[in-house]
């Protein structure tokens, strides 16, 4: 299957909860209070809990592996975390194909909040098997 | 000042590694990573998504001070270049450095920008990942 620039990746949706994000703090080994403590996170300016950025890049980076399988490797992957993200709404994580040079493919790769607001945006280069 | 005595103290840092630390991809770690993202991709069985190095070594290393500046720490951003893969049982050193550090005065007050880079190396001495970060504290 060829890659062609405007080619979309299969939308990734997901639905973290207050429990994931204390999983995923206890296997990155990042306890940052505002991750799981609601007054803490308040107390910090924050409306409540917010998505570890870092988790947010987790989805992107399912998004992409899924996408690529073995038809080739990822190179690079760069993430912005543009605004917060609470638990119990849906995260899209959607994806397309911008630029094809040989083997060398570049993608775009964003994050949705449930208003549909880009609040992760980023890159990745693959490069794909011969 | 307080705020500008933290700021040249990390500037006084910029490009000077710290301690390496040290530790082994486990195939349990791994798994609880990927359970955590709630990615069921079987390859995770033998090696490492691509955002796991994070958990193997601290991301703001030695950034403690910084929190006297502000309230909180935002995470601006992450990049990942990748070299080799990493496979269960790999042995990893990472080493991190600051690498620039500067203030952005925004809407809600100042920002203190502080960037990082860590390098990943394995047990054959060949530099698997590097990482570039951007930490906030507001």
């Amino acid at each position: 299957m060829s890659v062609k620039v405007g080619d979309e990746l299969a939308d990734l949706v997901k639905h973290p909860t207050t429990r994931q994000l204390v999983q995923y703090a206890g296997a990155q080994g990042d306890f940052y209070e505002i991750h799981y403590d609601q007054a803490f996170a308040q107390g910090v300016g924050l409306p409540g809990v917010i998505l570890h950025g870092l988790l947010k890049a987790g989805f992107l980076g399912q998004l992409v592996t899924d996408w690529l399988g073995d038809r080739g490797t990822l190179k690079t992957f760069e993430v912005s975390y543009r605004g917060i993200d609470q638990p119990g709404r849906p995260y899209r994580c959607r994806g397309r194909v911008t630029k094809v040079d040989g083997d060398q493919v570049e993608l775009e790769v964003w994050g949705e909040d449930s208003a549909g607001s880009r609040t992760t945006v980023g890159t990745a280069t693959v490069e794909m098997k011969g | 000042m307080v705020a500008n005595s933290v700021v040249e103290r990390l500037r006084a840092r910029i490009g000077v590694a710290a301690p390496s630390t040290e530790a082994t991809v486990e195939a349990g770690h791994v798994k609880r990573f990927a359970e955590a993202i709630g990615d069921a991709n079987p390859r995770w069985t033998t090696e490492a998504p691509p955002t796991f190095l994070v958990a193997l070594a601290p991301v703001s290393l030695h950034l403690a001070e910084a929190e006297e500046y502000g309230k909180g720490w935002l995470n601006g951003g992450n990049r990942f270049e990748y070299f080799e893969p990493v496979k269960v049982g790999d042995r990893i050193t990472a080493t991190g450095r600051v690498a620039e550090v500067y203030e952005k005065t925004g809407s809600s007050g100042s920002l203190l920008f502080i960037i990082f880079e860590t390098d990943y190396v394995n047990q054959d001495g060949r530099t698997v990942a590097k990482l570039r970060g951007t930490m906030i504290r507001r």
